[in-house]
């Protein structure tokens, strides 16, 4: 990661009249994986909607000079019947293709849309309808979209909602190795903490029209995450000082005497954990048909010890320990 | 070139075809179903299918200004239905309103507004029939004209705008992002739509307006495998509703109104295309 992607100074949103946000001023890292965290209506969407110019704003959002004009953004979903005959290569050509819909794509077109298809493991899905897709197949096909755009930031409003586990997992681990392999700069909402933890490489704490920034081990703490959400949510084992006995990781961590679900012993928590408990957020395992990244990109940054060797954790969750 | 045109069509083999103005009415059907296929498919994907019929109604009200101005009505319903057209997508877009109260308000307004100026005059109530119910039967070598000139700037405007406006539907934020002025191919969405609408009202009348835009579509929905399909699909239905309406709408034993019968027909090609959706849900048990 070199420099600031996108440095946002002083910015405040009114809705008639209310301050949504108030001087807020925040840096997102280039080539990062900037997540804004924060619970409902505290203004996360708002801050995003500013980076893509959707809101009008006081204060200053600079752009580096290598994002400027090369944003991509990923929405919830589209605004279509499920009737609609669209299929996926017609609704990624849409945007590379200058020939009209109706009279087909051309071969350049055509063969982008594949490639964008193999990089998000969609690579049978082009004659697929939109209307077929599930909601988890649905969001790699509107991040294949973004990255047909060739962008240097993509912008994603909680893109995995709605999505189940597995599938909100495999979209992180996609959009992560599109970071790594381009060297994309990402943001994005989203309330999966655990997943917030293990792939960001920076954190965006948005709570009550301000924000708190900073690695997501540095902000996503016991102690942050209570004063925001208002219930204890434990990312870090090694972070917990206070034990609280109403979270079962918690309460585990509380019966020291036991010897139990400390970082690095045998995990014998409610959730039926198996194997070592890892000292850092989430047992994260690599999936399968993700494409990996290339050799020799960025190393992942260091998230703690997550699913580092020899740490495996045979989780059937295929989560977090929050 | 009109007259090569009409010539053209009394070429074909059926005797109601002979006649200069069953040649001047195949004609403007000709012209005006493949438009109305176009912006049907648009309108079905766009969900707007209140909005054109917001814009029908608004002839209604355009034709009852001209009449108490004194200015002939078809200037005033084109010009009055874009200026209703843009008017909602301007409330749309500046004001928290929702799409649906939005052109509810507009609608309400322009049907009373039509409502209010036929009540003042008895005379102007008899003329208002014809855009109550329409008749191709009785289009200008002028109206033809005009269409023909229609015809060319809707082949642009789609070749130009149809993956924008396809975007912009599916997401105007996504679409924003792409680069695309979303505002200003909302306009001449409006200001397109306005005027093939109007032109329909001559034909179909206020009341039929909407079906002519969005029964070959949503027929071409039911068959298409994909928006190309579809896209294909409603040009051939709706140009094949239009030619066999006003043919059979002449026919002695029938002996409808035109308007009405190509309505009719397409209502038809939609019931035979959800066919195989039925087949294929009892297959699959």
């Amino acid at each position: 990661m070199n420099g600031t992607a996108v440095a946002i100074r002083d910015l405040t949103v009114r809705f008639h009249g209310r301050a949504v946000l108030e001087g807020v001023s925040a840096s997102l890292p280039e080539g990062g994986c900037t997540v804004f965290v924060g619970p409902n209506g505290a203004g996360k969407t708002t801050l995003l909607l500013c980076l893509l110019g959707e809101v009008p704003y006081a204060g200053s959002i600079r752009l580096s000079a290598r994002c400027a004009g090369r944003i991509g953004y990923v929405p919830q979903n589209l605004n279509f019947d499920v009737q609609t005959p669209v299929t996926v290569e017609e609704f990624l050509s849409l945007g590379v293709s200058r020939r009209p819909l109706w009279f087909g794509f051309g071969k350049k077109a055509l063969a982008l849309t594949r490639e964008a298809l193999e990089q998000v493991g969609l690579p049978d899905c082009a004659k697929l309808r939109l209307g077929d897709l599930s909601g988890g197949q649905m969001r790699r096909v509107l991040l294949a979209s973004a990255l047909l755009r060739k962008p240097s930031l993509i912008v994603l409003d909680e893109p995995a909602a709605g999505v189940d586990l597995k599938g909100e997992r495999l979209f992180w681990e996609t959009l992560d190795n599109a970071r790594r392999r381009y060297g994309l700069t990402i943001a994005m909402v989203s309330h999966n903490l655990p997943l917030a933890a293990h792939y960001a490489t920076h954190v965006i704490c948005v709570h009550e029209g301000s924000v708190v920034e900073g690695s997501p081990r540095a902000v996503l703490t016991a102690r942050n995450l209570i004063k925001v959400f208002g219930i204890p949510i434990h990312l870090y084992p090694d972070q917990c000082s206070e034990p609280q006995l109403q979270c079962p990781k918690c309460g585990a961590f509380g019966v020291e005497d036991e010897g139990q679900d400390q970082p690095g012993s045998a995990c014998a928590c409610p959730m039926g954990h198996e194997g070592i408990l890892p000292a850092g957020p989430a047992c994260l395992l690599p999936l399968a048909g993700v494409p990996a990244p290339d050799q020799g990109v960025e190393a992942a940054p260091d998230q703690g010890g997550a699913a580092a060797a020899g740490q495996a954790c045979a989780c059937r969750h295929g989560g977090g320990h929050a | 070139m009109l007259d090569f045109l009409l010539s053209l069509i009394g070429c074909i083999p059926l005797d109601c075809l002979e006649l200069r103005f069953m040649q001047r009415a195949m004609l403007g059907l000709l012209l005006l179903a493949p438009m109305t296929a176009m912006l049907g498919v648009q309108i079905v994907h766009f969900r707007m299918a209140f909005y054109s019929d917001a814009i029908g109604h608004s002839a209604f009200a355009g034709a009852g200004i001209g009449m108490l101005l004194a200015v002939d009505p078809h200037l005033a319903m084109p010009v009055f239905g874009i200026l209703v057209g843009l008017a909602i997508i301007a409330l749309k877009r500046h004001t928290a309103i929702s799409s649906d109260v939005a052109i509810g308000v507009v609608f309400s307004a322009v049907v009373a507004f039509g409502l209010a100026v036929v009540s003042r005059s008895p005379a102007v109530a008899r003329d208002m029939q014809q855009f109550l119910f329409g008749d191709i039967l009785t289009i200008s070598d002028q109206e033809i004209c005009f269409l023909m000139a229609l015809f060319p700037a809707m082949l642009a405007f789609q070749a130009a705008g149809a993956n924008q406006l396809f975007l912009i539907a599916l997401n105007p934020v996504m679409a924003r992002a792409h680069g695309i002025h979303t505002g200003l191919w909302q306009y001449l969405f409006a200001a397109m739509l306005a005027l093939v609408v109007i032109f329909s009202v001559w034909a179909v009348g206020v009341l039929l307006v909407t079906a002519l835009l969005i029964v070959p579509a949503a027929a071409a929905r039911n068959i298409a495998r994909s928006s190309r399909g579809m896209f294909w699909w409603a040009i051939a239905l709706s140009v094949l509703s239009a030619c066999l309406g006003l043919v059979l709408s002449l026919e002695d034993w029938l002996g409808t109104a035109s308007g009405a019968t190509i309505v009719l027909v397409a209502t038809c090609f939609f019931a035979l295309s959800t066919l195989p959706g039925i087949v294929r849900r009892e297959r699959r048990g």
